[in-house]
């Protein structure tokens, strides 16, 4: 199959829907598809075979967020060229309302059309403007796909219709295989715990479970707590009290190779968040490295483990229900084996062989569609007036 | 003169401007009807495909009599108004997907799962069950787009539909037998 996708930021930048967009390409390009990838990206940036640069993006304000994106005649033409050349058999837009080279895609293709939905934050008042000039685009996807309830939620209710739900995909194997290192490995007198994520913003839950740890430490003295993720611990331990910081080891941004080992040693990894979280992939890539998981419960969460079958969960900001929580499973380690197990066995559920058969689905029922439509005797005036729409 | 002149051009700029708009508008509808025949062609060939593929389970003879006896009378149903829409269809996938989850219990997935033929057919009905889903949800996509737009009042007023039926999302259950998922 020559599949096209179109991802609106930069290359130049990590972010999710980059990630996305890569590790789909790589997988299919791994099954034998013909992939091409479109996106912005500055020349310097080295790039995969597979992806096409839609040149230099501009960071600018949209929906609530500066974002690196582009777009202009220029960049049209670049569009309508890689277009032109791919002949592809689909076209996979991410994001398409984003002023990016997905909504000029859009509005250039023709043909099978699926679309991502990504985002579970878009404001209405950006939609309410954006809607009137984009909806007859819009129109053109045959099929979408939102990578979680949330983000179905907003297609729900801002584009109207419905999406199927298909997650963003783990390579689980790269998690499962991480090797375990001692230096992080607790021992029944001292266990270890994980928190990953930026310290210095509140959502990702760090106070939260910093005013659990005075409870925890009572009952278990000898707690190791892993904290890894950019940000400045003096700014951020200030007001802890000196014990719980004494238990704290700050590891700062750590490599992916890393993060998986660190999830792959630790007792409980633990999950914190307060809000904001559209799906939770950090849960997935630790349940497939085999870390029994503690996490707030939001409804995201709660998704992803199942309802709590898959990983421990507590009531959301509430640090004495983390610390009880906690301390339980601490002291059962048959507990948080058999959370370990269904854990690495619901993982799999998101691995990219999973998902991406999933969305290989979706291309061929709307390939199976606009073949179907085009079967369908044309009339002059209606090839005319299709012409004239372009 | 010259200003009856302008009179007529003026008037005439705005017909062509209200022509152009009105012909933008009907490739618009005529782009979604287009869309909306191709959506309803695959799910037809996705839910022929589903009926073959419980045709199949119940001759594998993997199955007991009663079960295969009710499981191929639904499929059968299903597959003997291939082209029909409306209650009268809606109600046969109703029922084929009803007797697929009866036929899939526990026992009958794990007898069928220790055979290569029972894997095999399971492998299939699980794919076609999840293409009937998807492809009735951008069916009924497609079918939300088209109202909204045959609700403007250019649309109406214009008559620019033509005899075009309004169309109606296709309304039954199509969820995959619970016990189908298992591994």
């Amino acid at each position: 199959m020559r599949i096209g996708i179109v991802c609106p930021y930069s290359f130049d930048v990590p972010g999710g829907v980059q990630f996305h967009v890569r590790d789909l390409a790589e997988h299919l390009i791994g099954q034998g598809h013909d992939v091409s990838v479109l996106a912005p990206a500055d020349s310097e940036t080295e790039l995969p075979g597979y992806v096409t640069s839609a040149g230099r993006a501009t960071a600018v304000r949209y929906n609530g967020s500066v974002a690196r994106l582009n777009f202009g005649p220029v960049t049209a033409s670049k569009v309508g060229k890689w277009l032109d050349a791919g002949q592809f058999d689909v076209l996979h837009l991410h994001e398409p309302v984003t002023p990016s080279v997905s909504v000029l895609a859009l509005m250039a293709a023709e043909g099978p059309i699926v679309a991502t939905f990504h985002t579970s934050m878009l404001r209405s008042r950006t939609m309410q403007t954006a809607y009137p000039i984009i909806r007859p685009s819009l129109e053109k996807i045959a099929g979408r796909i939102a990578v979680s309830e949330d983000a179905r939620r907003t297609v729900t209710t801002h584009v109207g219709g419905d999406a199927v739900v298909i997650p963003n995909g783990v390579y689980v194997d790269r998690f499962a295989g991480a090797p375990r290192r001692s230096a992080w490995m607790g021992t029944p007198a001292s266990p270890t715990i994980a928190f990953l994520g930026r310290m210095g913003e509140p959502r990702k839950g760090l106070p939260v479970l910093a005013a659990a740890l005075p409870e925890i430490l009572r009952s278990v003295p000898g707690l190791r707590v892993l904290v890894a993720g950019p940000g400045d611990p003096e700014e951020v331990t200030e007001d802890w009290p000196p014990e719980v910081v004494a238990a704290c080891e700050f590891l700062g941004s750590v490599s992916d190779d890393d993060k998986a080992s660190l999830l792959a040693s630790v007792d409980v990894y633990v999950a914190p968040n307060t809000g904001g979280e559209s799906f939770g992939i950090i849960l997935i890539e630790a349940m497939s490295a085999g870390a029994c998981v503690l996490a707030s419960d939001l409804s995201a969460f709660s998704r992803v483990l199942d309802g709590g079958t898959a990983g421990a969960m507590f009531a959301n900001e509430q640090p004495d229900a983390l610390a009880r929580t906690l301390v339980d499973l601490l002291r059962r380690p048959e507990r948080r084996a058999e959370l370990a197990a269904a854990g690495r066995h619901r993982a799999r559920l998101f691995d990219w062989s999973v998902v991406a058969d999933d969305i290989l689905a979706v291309y061929e029922t709307v390939i199976e569609g606009v073949a179907a439509a085009h079967l369908e005797p044309q009339g002059r005036w209606n090839r005319f007036l299709r012409g004239g729409a372009r | 003169m010259s200003e009856v002149l302008s009179w007529v051009f003026a008037i005439l700029f705005v017909l062509v401007v209200i022509a152009w708009y009105l012909s933008y508008k009907a490739a618009r509808l005529d782009r979604l009807h287009v869309r909306l025949s191709g959506t309803l062609a695959a799910l037809d060939a996705r839910l022929v495909r589903r009926a073959e593929a419980a045709v199949e389970l119940a001759n594998s003879g993997l199955l007991d009599g009663a079960t295969a006896l009710i499981l191929a009378n639904a499929a059968a149903e299903s597959l003997e108004a291939p082209s029909e829409h409306g209650d009268a269809r809606e109600l046969a996938e109703n029922d084929l997907t009803e007797a697929l989850e009866l036929a899939l219990t526990p026992q009958a997935v794990s007898t069928l799962r220790s055979t290569a033929l029972g894997q095999d057919v399971l492998a299939r009905l699980a794919s076609a069950c999840t293409r009937v889903q998807l492809a009735r949800r951008f069916h009924n996509d497609a079918v939300t787009d088209v109202r909204r737009v045959r609700r403007t009042w250019t649309i109406r007023l214009f008559h620019l539909a033509g005899y075009t039926p309004m169309p109606h999302t296709v309304e039954f259950n199509d969820d995959s037998p619970e016990h189908l998922a298992l591994v």
